[in-house]
């Protein structure tokens, strides 16, 4: 790599030149951010810069005991979702309160509780536009910011890729199904068979949280989802027969002159000449 | 510009130690992080630790339970507070205790854990400066339960300091989370690391009915989003503080949301960063377009 060089400096005696003058804080807000190295150069390549961490939680409790083959667990559905939605408008606020174009990094939770708690948390770093060190392309005037569950390096691809990411989508369901019978639940069955009610739980569960994600993906225009991160429990105790699906992901939009931009990043192929590590190094 | 040991070793002796003799510098860079760092000049010195084991302090204003265990109502606490009285209105039921709740920052461990912090990286670029070393990469920082009872923790800075062989000592060294490869193109995008800065939270949290998941009281609750927002925004502006008499900016913030558990079903909610201050010395920097490709795996 070639250092751009000042005079007859070196670029780091530049850098540790600057050290000596005390540092004046000014007017200027200091950006903070969760980014690696790695990102803030990810984001500044394609002219994207950190303002700030944000931030969103929600947290909502279910009941339950209602919960079983006849009445499909709408309020538990209801619980997790809305604890989403709580997280997902409080970050939305902060990165708005913050005037920035967007949120990327993003880190997504759930922490369960005893007694059906469940709290999702967001955590990632607000983002503005800056045409100054952008390479690539103008941002895209949404009026709005917008939400990803992406991390730097997924942003920077869908953007050079000509993609604009939106919001954040999510679906979640939970299905009841009958408890087996006495003797399958101690064990005592000795005949390999499908568990049908189990498996239609599961399979009407993505349904209904798959078809939720879609709807909100609609209502604000998307052409797809991404990264979607999917998250699928039994539960099984005396008495809740139940299964959980979660399904989270980032809506995009493609952008003008797409076809060309993901043209050019069609990847090439790379033959590593890395030979493999010796394994008498390796612990066993 | 030659690099290497003997060159540390220079300066090293110049920086006042006295005799001037060769040395050879410990280190704990990987053979890449070495590359990174002599391709910008930088020779390492030593490796360095700054550590400090402290009595971690809770409560409250200082006490939150007296001496029999009678609960005090921390009214007058510093900091964030707030009740989140029983969402049923059992404002005089024998239950009410279990249903009663609130959030209140524990100013008290939030500057316990700063202050260890604080002392152990004040030490490591302390051992730093007096090795003649220009900074410190690589810089691991935890707190840990090594020594010592219940109550104490052990805060740990360690890292590898550098020097710049022909540059005078600077007022004082910098600090960086970043690794050796990360360093290098820190200065290639036009920033240089000026120090660590380290942003603590705590919310002690005694959950009420809705937020300990009563049958009764199903839905949202607002106890526990409050809790981790406080958290994290007070860690967030000790961090952003630190950084603003520092640079432009914090860039590798690790952080962290943890539980530490106290009595019974309450706890302190922490939210723990720690990043890089950084100052902006270039706008000027190359593209660094990175290209695309697809390893082809065996």
């Amino acid at each position: 790599m070639t250092s751009p060089t000042s005079g007859t400096q070196s670029r780091i005696e530049v850098a540790l030149a600057t050290l000596r003058q005390p540092y004046n804080p000014g007017d200027v807000p200091t950006f903070v951010s969760d980014l690696t190295v790695g990102e803030l150069i990810l984001l500044e390549e394609v002219g994207y810069r950190p303002i700030d961490i944000v931030w969103g939680a929600g947290s909502a409790s279910f009941d339950p005991r209602f919960t079983n083959a006849n009445t499909e667990g709408t309020m538990w559905g209801q619980a997790i979702t809305s604890a989403i939605d709580h997280a997902r408008a409080a970050i939305f606020e902060m990165v708005q309160r913050r005037h920035g174009a967007g949120v990327v990094a993003m880190r997504l939770e759930f922490e369960r509780e005893p007694f059906n708690v469940v709290t999702c948390s967001l955590l990632g770093t607000a983002v503005r536009f800056d045409k100054s060190g952008g390479h690539r392309r103008a941002h895209p005037d949404t009026g709005q910011p917008f939400l990803t569950t992406l991390s730097a390096r997924d942003f920077h691809l869908l953007v050079r890729a000509g993609f604009e990411p939106t919001a954040i989508v999510r679906g979640a369901a939970v299905v009841g199904f009958a408890a087996r019978s006495v003797s399958q639940s101690l064990g005592l069955a000795r005949d390999n068979v499908e568990l049908e009610d189990q498996t239609k739980a599961l399979y009407s569960a993505r349904e209904q949280a798959m078809e939720a994600l879609e709807r909100e993906a609609l209502t604000v225009q998307a052409d797809g989802v991404v990264a979607v991160e999917l998250q699928e429990r039994p539960v099984n105790s005396m008495l809740t027969h139940a299964v959980e699906f979660i399904a989270v992901g980032t809506a995009v939009r493609r952008g003008p002159g797409s076809d060309d931009a993901l043209a050019a990043l069609r990847p090439e192929l790379q033959l590593t000449l890395n030979d493999a590590t010796n394994s008498a190094f390796q612990s066993s | 510009v030659s690099t290497g040991a003997a060159d540390a070793a220079d300066a090293t002796g110049s920086a006042g130690t006295g005799a001037i003799r060769p040395r050879t510098p410990s280190s704990d860079l990987t053979v890449a992080e070495a590359a990174a760092l002599r391709r910008l000049g930088l020779a390492p010195v030593g490796f360095v630790m700054g550590s400090a084991v402290v009595q971690l302090v809770s409560g409250i204003s200082g006490q939150m339970y007296s001496t029999w265990g009678g609960f005090q109502v921390p009214g007058a606490a510093q900091g964030y507070y707030r009740s989140f009285p029983c969402v049923h209105g059992y404002a005089m039921a024998a239950n009410v205790s279990e249903h009663f709740g609130f959030n209140a920052e524990n100013v008290v461990l939030e500057s316990s854990v700063a202050y260890g912090y604080e002392l152990a990286i004040t030490r490591l670029q302390a051992e730093a400066q007096g090795l003649g070393a220009h900074g410190v990469v690589g810089v691991d920082v935890r707190f840990e339960y090594l020594v010592g009872a219940p109550g104490t923790a052990t805060f740990l800075a360690t890292g590898t300091a550098v020097v710049h062989p022909g540059t005078p000592p600077l007022p004082a060294a910098f600090a960086t989370n970043a690794s050796g490869q990360h360093f290098e193109r820190l200065v290639a995008q036009g920033f240089i690391p000026s120090g660590l800065a380290v942003g603590v939270g705590v919310i002690y949290v005694q959950p009420n009915c809705a937020a300990r998941g009563n049958f009764t009281a199903m839905g949202a609750n607002a106890q526990l989003p409050e809790a981790l927002a406080a958290a994290r925004g007070r860690a967030r502006e000790a961090l952003a503080s630190q950084a603003h008499r520092n640079g432009e900016g914090v860039v590798h913030t690790s952080w962290t949301d943890r539980r530490v558990v106290r009595y019974g079903e309450s706890w302190n909610q922490m939210a723990l960063a720690v990043g890089t201050a950084v100052r902006r010395f270039s706008e000027e920097h190359e593209p660094v377009l990175p290209r695309a490709v697809v390893p082809l795996r065996p």
